[in-house]
């Protein structure tokens, strides 16, 4: 039984120029083009019949995939992966309404005079998503470890160490506005930073699929971009139902053969091994793939350490892990040495889905996008194509 | 006396000598420690303004000593604010704090160091030992794992002041039989108490989550990252009366030295003197390691330092301690920031990388003259 892990989508896509004007239909497309129905049984290695290679694909539609019959029971490891992870914004052209008062997420009432200098930095990189997709993309001057759309990357990281915040390489960027919440420390930076002067404006920092609107509303508000916030927000809201009903569609109808899905964070091969529970996010994402969260229904709250015998009673069909931990463990083998889970159904049928840890928790403007990305490794992964596979993690396993 | 007898010449010269002697000895040891005491304030100021001009945000040394100047000696038109206003703002808000902290940190650390090694009479003492720093660094970790926020940003450094004084007078108070302290039980129930906050340490690590732990182990590493001004003015009057009290004990101190019994004899009251010593290393180290996280070996290399230069005297010792604990930690910071472009070392590491090796070194002089004094 060989592995196959495939992507959802191909960096491919990006090489051939294609840009984000105007408004076409977002949907993550699946290149690789291989109609032969994965079930439980052993895949052939050379899958050729119907195969064609990546390069030159076209986008393949919902309507021409066939999703498995029993998710449950396919064997292999997946790597979702975004088509195109770059943010569209709502607008190439925002206008401002300066200056702007918002009480912020503490109750400070901060008051932004110009939009010219941004910095939106959080763990996740979601509030440098949310400006960019207001269309105010342009005006970042800095970034944060987590924001890695190719539009963004090439700014300067303002954080050290890590996810440790930097007061002087943020004041050396000279910004107009500080976006961030509670997920980057020391907090007293960015107290240094408000007292230098620069309007600093602290968001919730709680990522679900209900807060997906919200918090683009209050980064509108933020930024005096009210109308514009409200169409992206709509825009999102309207994505991310849309993909919903597409995910009721092809995910099993029978409650009792829906995914058992579990979140595993790893980092490294010294025990930091945490599952995620209610109110976590993870919950959230499952919920929304149509599966089951089997940690809340454990009962684990939040971050919990990794119990060998706990994750052994969970019994996940599929284990959804961030793409770096992953490879941190020493990929899907490493992952299998994990206390407990060599012994679930996930384990033993080397079902590990992974996503890049920037997108899978992240609840930004590529919501829709993440929810198919993960739909399509769940419900229609491919086999691999016989030709070379370009993918940009290298998720040919 | 201008005229001298002649047979009694000899006999005067050799008085003469034998009176000048002492005073000439007096008067080179006067020197000596007026020298000291001068270059380690111009010490001071030099650290200072050097680690007021490096850092990520490019100001120029000539630019930080005129607005240092305009801010101390405005009225007399001396010197000029920055002409980029993020350049002042990442100067007086950014920067100095930091300076500043680092000095009084240092101070304190020192300071307290010095009174530990006079009370132990033991020249490895320092501030740790007595469980201060990890009985605060379990403060601190609670407060961060359980999110608790009740002082807003004062919350993880109240917690972290308050559990390791209660550390250090749990350790004190444990050790004490028949209302006597012996030194080596102190030690021991020290070493005891460590294991125990190093347990509860453990705990909190594991059970925060992804950003507490990240938070947490900072913390334990230290670091002056993110020194405000509230902090400053709240560490200082700590500082403050802890080495005003240390210097007030000073000559008690060196009454110590003589051993207990004789220091009873001469009039101290030799353990209300180690209650108040414990109680101001307490203090003083909880106050720093507070806000900076921990930060070990200043206590114990700044005094030995010293005593190399002007011996084991108390009264000079303990400024000089402080002068050179606060120039030590704010040229540590220097380095903290350069050595690595773009990243903050954590400083307690660097105090550790250099005090440890000379610690060392200390217990292989100490072992040839049977533990004793430098």
């Amino acid at each position: 039984m060989t592995d196959t892990s495939t992507s959802a989508a191909v960096a491919s896509a990006r090489h051939r120029g294609r840009g984000h004007a105007g408004r076409r239909p977002r949907r993550a497309a699946a290149p690789i083009v291989c109609l032969a129905l994965a079930l439980a049984a052993c895949q052939v290695p050379n899958s050729g019949s119907g195969a064609t290679p990546v390069e030159g694909s076209t986008e393949l539609p919902w309507s021409q995939l066939r999703p498995l019959v029993d998710p449950g029971g396919y064997v292999g490891s997946t790597t979702a992966l975004l088509p195109e992870p770059d943010i569209a914004p709502i607008t190439t052209n925002p206008h401002p309404v300066l200056p702007a008062t918002v009480t912020d997420n503490q109750g400070s009432k901060v008051t932004v005079t110009s939009d010219e200098r941004i910095l939106a930095l959080d763990l996740y990189g979601t509030l440098a998503a949310t400006v960019a997709g207001l269309g105010l993309g342009g005006n970042l001057v800095g970034r944060d470890e987590s924001t890695g759309f190719p539009a963004a990357r090439s700014l300067p990281v303002v954080t050290s160490n890590g996810h440790q915040l930097n007061a002087e390489a943020i004041l050396a960027l000279h910004p107009t506005v500080l976006l961030t919440d509670t997920t980057l420390g020391p907090w007293s930076v960015v107290l240094q930073v408000r007292a230098a002067g620069v309007p600093v404006v602290v968001l919730p920092a709680t990522r679900t699929l209900s807060t997906v609107g919200s918090l683009v509303g209050q980064v509108a508000a933020a930024l005096g971009v009210r109308a514009e916030g409200n169409e992206l927000a709509t825009r999102l809201d309207d994505e991310i139902s849309a993909e919903r009903v597409q995910i009721d569609a092809v995910a099993p109808k029978d409650p009792a053969k829906r995914l058992r899905v579990l979140f595993l964070y790893a980092r490294g091969q010294a025990g930091v091994y945490y599952i995620f529970g209610k109110g976590s996010g993870a919950d959230s994402l499952i919920d929304a793939l149509d599966g089951v969260d089997v940690a809340t229904d454990a009962g684990i709250n939040g971050f919990s350490p990794l119990n060998a015998e706990a994750l052994a009673k969970t019994r996940p069909s599929v284990i959804l892990m961030m793409t770096l931990g992953l490879q941190s463990v020493g990929g899907v083998d490493g992952a299998l040495k994990l206390p407990g889970v060599a012994e679930t159904p996930a384990g033993q049928h080397r079902r590990i889905v992974d996503m890049s840890d920037y997108q899978v928790l992240s609840f930004g403007p590529l919501t829709a996008q993440v929810l198919d990305a993960l739909a399509r490794a769940l419900y229609a992964p491919n086999p691999v194509a016989s030709g070379p596979v370009i993918s940009p993690s290298g998720g040919a396993r | 006396m201008t005229t001298i007898d002649a047979p009694h010449e000899a006999a005067d010269a050799q008085v003469d000598t034998a009176m000048s002697s002492p005073v000439r000895a007096t008067g080179a040891r006067r020197a000596k420690v007026t020298t000291l005491f001068a270059a380690l304030v111009v010490a001071i100021v030099v650290v200072s303004l050097v680690s007021a001009s490096v850092g990520q945000y490019g100001i120029g040394f000539g630019d930080v000593a005129a607005s240092v100047a305009h801010k101390v000696f405005g009225p007399l038109g001396v010197g000029h604010a920055s002409a980029d206003h993020f350049a002042e703002a990442t100067l007086w808000q950014v920067r100095m704090p930091r300076v500043a902290m680092s000095l009084m940190v240092g101070a304190a650390l020192a300071c307290s160091g010095a009174l530990m090694q006079g009370v132990f009479g033991n020249p490895l003492a320092d501030p740790g030992i007595v469980g201060v720093s990890s009985g605060a660094a379990v403060g601190a970790a609670a407060v961060i794992a359980g999110g608790i926020n009740l002082l807003g940003e004062f919350t993880v450094p109240a917690a972290a002041f308050v559990t390791g004084l209660i550390a250090a007078l749990v350790v004190y108070s444990l050790s004490r039989a028949h209302g006597r302290t012996e030194v080596v039980t102190l030690v021991l129930t020290g070493i005891a108490v460590n294991a125990v906050a190093g347990a509860g340490l453990a705990f909190c690590t594991f059970f925060g989550s992804q950003v507490a732990r990240d938070q947490i182990v900072f913390w334990q590493l230290g670091s002056l990252n993110g020194s405000r001004w509230p902090y400053v003015v709240t560490v200082a009057p700590l500082a403050a009366f802890g080495i005003v009290a240390a210097c007030a004990m000073a000559r008690r101190l060196d009454l110590l030295a003589l051993g207990d019994r004789s220091a009873r004899h001469l009039g101290v009251d030799v353990e209300r003197l180690r209650l108040a010593a414990i109680v101001l290393v307490a203090v003083m180290a909880a106050g720093a390691v507070a806000f900076s996280g921990v930060i070990g070996f200043i206590g114990l290399v700044v005094p030995h330092l010293i005593r190399m230069v002007i011996g084991p005297g108390h009264r000079v010792l303990i400024p000089a301690s402080v002068l050179g604990g606060a120039v030590l930690l704010a040229g540590a910071d220097v380095v903290a920031r350069t050595a690595v472009p773009y990243a903050d070392l954590p400083i307690g590491m660097l105090t550790a990388l250099v005090g440890g090796p000379f610690f060392f070194w200390q217990l292989r002089r100490a072992r040839g003259r049977a533990g004793g004094w430098a």
